[in-house]
C-alpha cells in the first residue's frame, strides 16, 4: 500500500506541476508523470475491482477460442501477443489527431480528459464489451444489441455504424489530402506504398505463398526507399510538378482509390498496407515514447489558451465544453472500439482473467499514445501551431485573439520552418497531421542530433506523414470494405442476390455507393473556406462518441441482466456524461445562432450571398445539420429503448433473459 | 501447472531445442500481432488436434484473407 500511495502522490504532483503552471514553460516529464501514474493506480485497483466484482471473470470458465479452436479465428493466444495484436487494431489516427486539434484550447483540457476519460470511461467500455462478446461465443456488437436489448436496437445500431464509418472515411480522407496538398514529397512517398503493397500481396500469395515476413521485410525495405527517393523527386524539375497537386485532385484520387481497394481481392492491397502499417505504427509509437522520454521537451503552448472559454477558435469552433470532449474521442473513449472488442479479440483470448490487460490495459496504452501526440503538438511554438492549423478564413476572424495572446509568428519563421522540412508552405496545413508531423520531427531531431538531426528534420518529417497516411488509408480500405459489406447486407432485404458479397455486379455498386457517400462529405471539406475540419471533425466526434453511448446501453442491459444492477453505474456514469456531451455538443453544431458555430445559422448567413459557391455551401450546411440529427435520433432511440428494457428487466415485467453462452469448464483449469 | 501448459499451447511446439523453439515462438507471436497469416501454427493445432489438416496452404491462406476483409481497424 505504501508503494501505491507513493505512486499516486507522486501522479496528484504530477497534476498540480501542470494545473498550477501560470505562463512559465512546463515540462513533459509532469504530463507523463501525472499520465503514467493515473493509469498505474487505475489498472492495480479500478480494473480489478472491475474484473474480479463487477464482471466475475472465472479462470476455470472457457473460452470462445478454446471452445471453437480451428487454429484459424479461433485461437486462445498468449496475453502479451494478444495485448499487441489488439492494440495494433484500436489505435489508429484518432489517438493522434484529436489531442492536436484539441491543442488549441491548450494542453490542461485535452490531457485531464485523455487521462480522465480513459479510466473511467474509455477502458471501462472496451473491457465491457470484450467481456460481453466473450461470454455470447465472440459475438458483434449489433449481434448483442439485437440479442439483449431487442431486434429495433440492432437495426439502429447496424444503422448507426454505417452513417458513422462515412463520416469517419470522409474525416480520415480529409486529414490524408490536407497533408499531401502540395507536397509532392509526401505524395510521392504514399503514391509509392500502393504498388509496393501490390508486390508484397503478388509475393506473399503466388510467387512465395505465406512468406508473409520476407514480403514484409522487402516492403518496409522498399518503403523506406520511397521515402528518401520522395526527397530527391521534390527537388526534380519534371517529376515534382508531377506530384505537387490541389486538394481536389487529391480528392479524386482518394475515392477511386477506395473504390479500387474495396473492390480488389483482400491479398492484393488491403492486406499487404495492413502489415506495412501494423508494422511501422508500433515501432513508430515506441520510438515517440522513448524519445519523448530521452529529451523530455517543454510545452510551449499554456495550460489554457482564449479559445477555452470564448469559442472562437479557430481550429475549430466552440467552447472547451462540450467541444473538447468530442474532438478527443479515441484516447479516451472511442465507440469505434467496441467493434474491435467484439470483432477479433474475443475469439483469441486464452482465458478470462486476460480480458482485463487487453480490453482495460490496451486502451490506457491507446491514451498514452494521445498523451504523446498532445506533448508533440504543445512543444511547437503557439504560433506555429496556429499558423499551420487555420485557413485564412478562419484566422481573419481569430486574428485579434491570437495577436492579444502573443500567439503570431512572422510569415519569415514559418518559410524558415517549411524550408527546414521540405515542404513549400506550411501556413494553413489544417487537419493535425502537418503540424504532429512538425512535432515529431522536432523529436526525433532532437533525439538524433549527435548524427546531424537538423539536416534530417525533412526526413523525419515525412516520415511521420507516411506513417500517419499509411494507417489512415488502411482504415479507408478497410472501412470502405465493411461499409460495402453493411450496405449490401441491408440492400440484400430488397434484392437477395445483393448479399452475396462475391457477387462483382453488387460488389461494384455497393463499393460506388459507399466511395460515393465519404467522397462526397470529403469533397465538402476539402473546398470548405474554413476548411472542413471546423464542420467534419466535430461530426465524427459526435457520431464516435454516440457509438460509445450505443455499446455503454448494450453493456449496461448486460449487467443488469446479470443481476448485477448495483454495479450498473461503472456503464452508466460514462454513458450519462457521454450521453451529455454529445447531446449538448450536436444541439449546438445544428441550432447555434452564431455562424462559425451553428449549420443552420451558417447556412441562413449564406442565403441571398454574392457568393457563387453560397448555394452549395447552404445545401452541405444543412445536410450537415441533417446528419447530426440523425445521430442523435437514432441514439435517442436506443438510449430510451434500453431504459424501457431495463425497467421492465429491473421491475420483474420480463424474465432477465440474457444470451450468455453456457458454462464450460476449461481444459487448460483441469489439471489444477 | 496449467498456466505452463496454456503457454505451451499458446506459444510454441514440444521437442526442440530452446532456441528453435524461442524463434519459432517469437515468428508465430510476430505473425499473431501483425494479423499474419500462420499455416505453421494451423498444422501444429491440427497435430494436437488429432485431425489431418483438412485445408491445404492456398485454401488456408485464400480463407484467412477472406476473414481479414471483414474486420475493421479502428480510426
Amino acid at each position: 500500500m505504501l508503494l501505491w500511495g507513493g505512486i499516486s502522490a507522486l501522479g496528484a504532483a504530477g497534476f498540480g506541476a501542470l494545473a498550477l503552471s501560470r505562463g512559465e514553460m512546463v515540462n513533459a516529464a509532469w504530463l507523463l508523470v501525472a499520465a503514467v501514474c493515473t493509469y498505474a493506480v487505475a489498472y492495480r485497483f479500478y480494473s480489478r475491482f472491475l474484473a474480479a466484482r463487477v464482471f466475475g471473470l472465472d479462470e476455470r470458465r472457457a473460452t470462445p477460442a478454446e471452445r471453437f479452436n480451428n487454429g484459424r479465428d479461433f485461437v486462445p493466444t498468449n496475453k502479451w501477443v494478444l495485448y499487441g495484436h489488439h492494440f495494433a487494431a484500436i489505435a489508429g489516427a484518432g489517438p493522434l489527431v484529436g489531442p492536436v486539434l484539441a491543442a488549441q484550447f491548450g494542453f490542461l483540457p485535452g490531457t485531464i480528459w485523455l487521462v480522465i476519460g480513459v479510466v473511467l470511461g474509455g477502458a471501462v467500455q472496451d473491457f465491457t464489451i470484450l467481456f460481453c462478446s466473450l461470454r455470447r461465443d465472440g459475438k458483434s456488437l449489433g449481434q448483442m444489441a439485437k440479442e439483449e436489448v431487442n431486434p429495433a436496437a440492432g437495426a439502429m445500431a447496424m444503422l448507426a455504424v454505417l452513417f458513422i464509418m462515412i463520416i469517419l472515411l470522409a474525416v480520415l480522407a480529409l486529414i490524408v489530402v490536407n497533408a499531401l496538398k502540395a507536397s509532392p514529397w509526401g505524395l510521392f512517398t504514399i503514391a509509392c506504398t500502393i504498388p509496393i503493397a501490390l508486390v508484397m500481396g503478388w509475393w506473399m500469395k503466388v510467387w512465395r505463398p505465406g512468406r508473409v515476413g520476407e514480403a514484409s521485410v522487402a516492403g518496409a525495405a522498399l518503403l523506406l526507399l520511397a521515402l528518401v527517393g520522395g526527397g530527391w523527386v521534390a527537388t526534380h524539375p519534371t517529376l515534382g510538378p508531377a506530384f505537387t497537386h490541389t486538394g481536389v485532385a487529391l480528392t479524386a484520387m482518394m475515392i477511386g482509390y477506395g473504390f479500387v481497394a474495396s473492390v480488389l481481392p483482400v491479398w492484393m492491397l488491403l492486406c499487404p498496407r495492413d502489415y506495412l502499417s501494423t508494422f511501422l505504427k508500433i515501432t513508430t509509437v515506441l520510438a515517440l515514447g522513448v524519445a519523448i522520454l530521452v529529451i523530455l521537451p517543454p510545452l510551449r503552448m499554456p495550460a489554457l489558451t482564449p479559445f477555452a472559454t470564448l469559442g472562437e477558435g479557430p481550429v475549430f469552433a466552440g467552447k472547451l465544453f462540450p467541444f473538447a470532449f468530442i474532438t478527443i474521442a479515441c484516447g479516451a473513449i472511442s465507440g469505434f472500439h467496441a467493434l474491435v472488442a467484439s470483432g477479433t479479440t474475443p475469439k483469441m483470448l486464452a482465458r478470462e482473467p486476460d480480458a482485463r490487460m487487453i480490453g482495460y490495459g490496451g486502451m490506457l496504452m491507446e491514451s498514452f499514445v494521445g498523451v504523446m501526440a498532445m506533448i508533440a503538438a504543445c512543444t511547437l511554438d503557439p504560433g506555429v501551431y496556429f499558423a499551420m492549423n487555420t485557413t485564412p478564413a478562419a484566422l481573419v476572424q481569430a486574428s485579434d485573439v491570437l495577436r492579444h495572446a502573443g500567439f503570431v509568428v512572422p510569415p519569415e519563421t514559418m518559410q524558415a520552418l517549411a524550408a527546414q522540412m521540405g515542404e513549400q508552405t506550411l501556413i494553413a496545413r489544417t487537419g493535425g497531421a502537418p503540424s504532429l508531423a512538425v512535432g515529431m520531427a522536432q523529436i526525433f531531431a532532437g533525439v538524433t542530433s549527435g548524427l546531424g538531426g537538423k539536416a534530417l528534420m525533412a526526413l523525419w518529417y515525412h516520415f511521420a506523414i507516411m506513417f500517419e497516411a499509411l494507417f489512415i488509408l488502411t482504415t479507408i480500405d478497410t472501412g470502405t470494405r465493411v461499409g460495402r459489406f453493411m450496405l449490401q447486407e441491408i440492400l440484400g432485404h430488397v434484392w437477395p442476390r445483393f448479399r452475396e458479397t462475391s457477387w462483382y455486379p453488387s460488389v461494384l455498386v455497393s463499393s460506388a455507393l459507399v466511395v460515393a457517400a465519404w467522397g462526397y462529405f470529403l469533397y465538402q471539406g476539402v473546398v470548405d473556406p474554413l476548411g472542413g475540419i471546423n464542420s467534419l471533425w466535430p461530426l465524427f466526434g459526435i457520431s464516435n462518441q454516440l457509438l460509445a453511448a450505443v455499446a455503454l446501453c448494450v453493456g449496461t442491459t448486460i449487467l443488469i441482466k446479470l443481476n448485477r444492477a448495483r454495479y450498473a453505474w461503472v456503464t452508466l456514469a460514462p454513458l450519462a456524461w457521454l450521453v451529455t456531451v454529445t447531446m449538448t455538443a450536436g444541439w449546438l453544431k445544428v441550432f447555434s445562432t452564431d455562424p462559425r458555430l451553428g449549420f443552420l445559422a451558417h447556412a441562413a448567413s449564406l442565403v441571398g450571398s454574392a457568393d457563387p459557391n453560397a448555394p452549395r455551401l447552404v445545401f452541405n450546411d444543412r445536410l450537415d445539420a441533417g446528419i447530426a440529427m440523425l445521430f442523435m435520433i437514432i441514439v435517442t432511440l436506443l438510449i430510451v429503448t434500453s431504459l424501457w428494457e431495463w425497467w421492465a428487466v429491473l421491475t420483474r415485467r420480463k424474465p432477465a433473459v440474457t444470451r450468455e453462452a453456457p458454462y464450460v469448464e476449461s481444459a487448460y483449469a483441469a489439471g489444477d | 501447472m496449467s498456466k505452463a501448459r496454456m503457454r505451451r499451447e499458446t506459444e510454441g511446439g514440444q521437442g526442440r531445442s530452446k532456441a528453435v523453439e524461442g524463434g519459432r515462438g517469437w515468428r508465430h507471436a510476430l505473425r499473431r500481432i501483425f494479423g499474419m497469416p500462420d499455416y505453421d501454427a494451423y498444422l501444429e493445432h491440427c497435430r494436437r488436434a488429432g485431425h489431418a489438416p483438412r485445408l491445404t496452404e492456398r485454401e488456408y491462406l485464400k480463407e484467412f484473407f477472406e476473414s481479414k476483409g471483414k474486420g475493421v481497424r479502428c480510426c
